[in-house]
């Protein structure tokens, strides 16, 4: 199925031109270290590499990107390296947001059921065994002489309005809002980060010399 | 693989285990960064102490226990950029969502079961049907006591908890996927199935009454120790830290892939029942996991004890259901 725009939030493509005229056998050779990892599977047919990761271990370079194909050819007189790679991780990062709201608004259902139940109750005239029970509970407590000695502040009664306004704070979607809008930046890092690391995975193993910034820096300081 | 002995048992025979506080690694680097990462765990423990015990009321309150919580988390992110036990261990953008995916989960899905079924509404339930009262043998303790007290009630419910996880196969089930956790980082202690996590938390701290700032010095205890369990910063914690508390070293030797080293460090916060106990092996391992460090998918995670548990009744159906083989005479 082809999904040109929107498989963009999975798919990574891009073109990496080679500093060196390259073989396909000789660039694959090079990428070789990346697909002998624990479930990796790999075919190389003439100019192109297709992979496929099951569950790749956490420190696996390409964990994030776990199916795709790597193609080696020539353009415009340059040997480049095309790459398609799919990430299920991505995928999920972006559709984790729709989860946490649907729990935020899951909460906030049972909030309103809790809060119909309890009025209903009142209506009917029932006591309010909890109340009551949290006015036994908000009996004068006294500091140890040590800690009134020491100087931390005495324990305060809480104020009713203040209790009423806790019981029904648990069904606040808040948590869950704010966990949908970390994952949904969280997508935003990892979209462009991951490609970027990709590709700089594919030329540290590609170039002769290393990138300036990926040297040590006495050998960058020489070269300069 | 020989493995050490350490007790009645072997250590390290299946998978690498370093043994003995003077076989772990030490922080490499100058006088400054030495002092920091020797210093720094229990500078901010009675920092944080000091800040609940003095804080005004409308400053203790649940709400900033949470704050400092998540702000105390981000700094340790960053100290394991910058200093980390393994960098095999390094946090990558694909572990870190996932590991948030499971803090999310327990934000999230497992308050709403806890407002149900927690410890909470459990205890509550035992309390009214017995027509008890709190004990309010406490109450009257310094501050400072009633946080140990909570803190150890509830690890000494903790302890067990996880001892029988690792014992008893029902638990074990609910418990397993948190073992394939394959390194240490701040939020691996949420990597796991929700059962796991739900019973995990449970304590009977609920029966006793303490003042609410004692449970907020407690939170602190947990909060500023607990966290080393699951962590990749190297750090020379002082001694008496190393006897009182479970440190990453004591964590990563409960998590590694030797099997008899696995059954040991079974506190949360502190070592000391481990040390009671005998099930305490003061060391560190590097290779963490199950089936040789497979890493176990979000999906497998959720279904792994109903899956496994399913597989269980099945095959021990079958087993009584066959004829015992007959074995033939010599």
């Amino acid at each position: 199925m082809k999904l040109p725009f929107i498989d963009r939030i999975w798919r990574v493509k891009g073109l990496l031109p080679l500093e060196t005229p390259m073989s396909p056998a000789t660039a694959f050779d090079r990428l070789d270290p990346l697909f002998q990892t624990n479930g990796t599977s790999y075919e190389i047919d003439g100019d192109t590499l297709t992979f496929r990761k099951h569950n790749p271990a956490a420190q696996d370079r390409l964990a994030t990107f776990t199916r795709g194909t790597l193609t080696v050819g020539e353009r415009e007189g340059r040997s480049v390296l095309a790459y398609n790679v799919t990430s299920p991780a991505l995928l999920a990062c972006f559709l984790a947001p729709l989860l946490f709201v649907a729990l935020g608004q899951v909460n906030v259902a049972i909030g309103e059921y809790e809060k119909s139940k309890a009025e209903a109750a009142e209506q009917a005239g029932k006591a309010d065994d909890e109340s009551k029970k949290d006015d036994e509970a908000d009996k004068d407590v006294k500091l140890h002489w040590l800690d009134v000695a020491m100087g931390a502040p005495a324990p305060e009664k809480p104020d009713e309005k203040d209790k009423e306004k806790d019981k029904y704070e648990k069904y606040s979607p808040k948590t869950a809002y704010i966990l949908a809008a970390i994952f949904a930046t969280l997508y935003l890092v990892g979209r462009i980060l991951e490609p970027w690391l990709l590709r700089s995975i594919f030329r540290k193993k590609l170039y002769d010399t290393p990138p300036i910034d990926d040297m040590d820096p006495a050998e960058r300081l020489s070269r300069e | 693989m020989n493995g050490v002995r350490v007790g009645k048992r072997i250590i390290g025979a299946d998978a690498p285990v370093t043994v003995g506080w003077e076989n772990i690694g030490r922080v490499e680097g100058g006088p400054a960064k030495q002092i920091f990462f020797t210093y720094f765990q229990p500078t901010v423990l009675f920092a944080v102490l000091a800040f609940w015990y003095y804080a005004p009321n409308s400053i203790a309150v649940a709400s900033t226990a949470i704050m400092i919580g998540i702000a105390f988390k981000l700094f340790l992110l960053g100290l394991e950029w910058v200093n980390p036990r393994y960098d095999s261990w390094r946090l990558t953008w694909k572990e870190f969502a996932t590991d948030l995916f499971y803090v999310g989960l327990g934000y999230t899905l497992l308050r709403m079961v806890d407002n149900y079924i927690g410890d909470g509404v459990m205890i509550e339930a035992i309390q009214s049907s017995f027509d008890w009262d709190k004990f309010a043998w406490f109450t009257g303790l310094p501050l400072l006591v009633q946080a140990l007290l909570i803190s150890l009630i509830f690890e000494f419910g903790q302890y067990w908890m996880h001892r029988g996880m690792h014992n008893w196969y029902p638990l074990w089930l609910t418990h397993a996927p948190h073992h394939y956790i394959t390194q240490l980082n701040i939020n691996k202690g949420a990597v796991g199935n929700p059962i796991e996590l739900f019973l995990i938390g449970l304590g009977i701290g609920g029966f006793f009454d303490f003042i609410p700032r004692a449970f907020l010095l407690a939170g602190a205890i947990g909060l500023t120790v607990g966290v080393y369990q699951h962590i990749n910063v190297r750090f020379n914690s002082p001694r008496w830290w190393r006897f009182l508390f479970n440190t990453t070293e004591h964590h990563s030797v409960h998590h590694s892939q030797d099997y008899e080293a696995t059954r040991s460090n079974y506190g949360a916060s502190w070592i000391i029942f481990d040390r009671l106990f005998g099930t305490c092996v003061d060391g560190e391992a590097e290779l963490l996991g199950m089936e040789g460090g497979r890493r176990m998918p979000i999906n497998e995670t959720m279904t792994f004890p109903f899956t496994e548990g399913y597989k269980s009744i099945k095959s021990r159906i079958k087993d009584r259901r066959e004829p015992p083989t007959a074995i033939p005479a010599e």
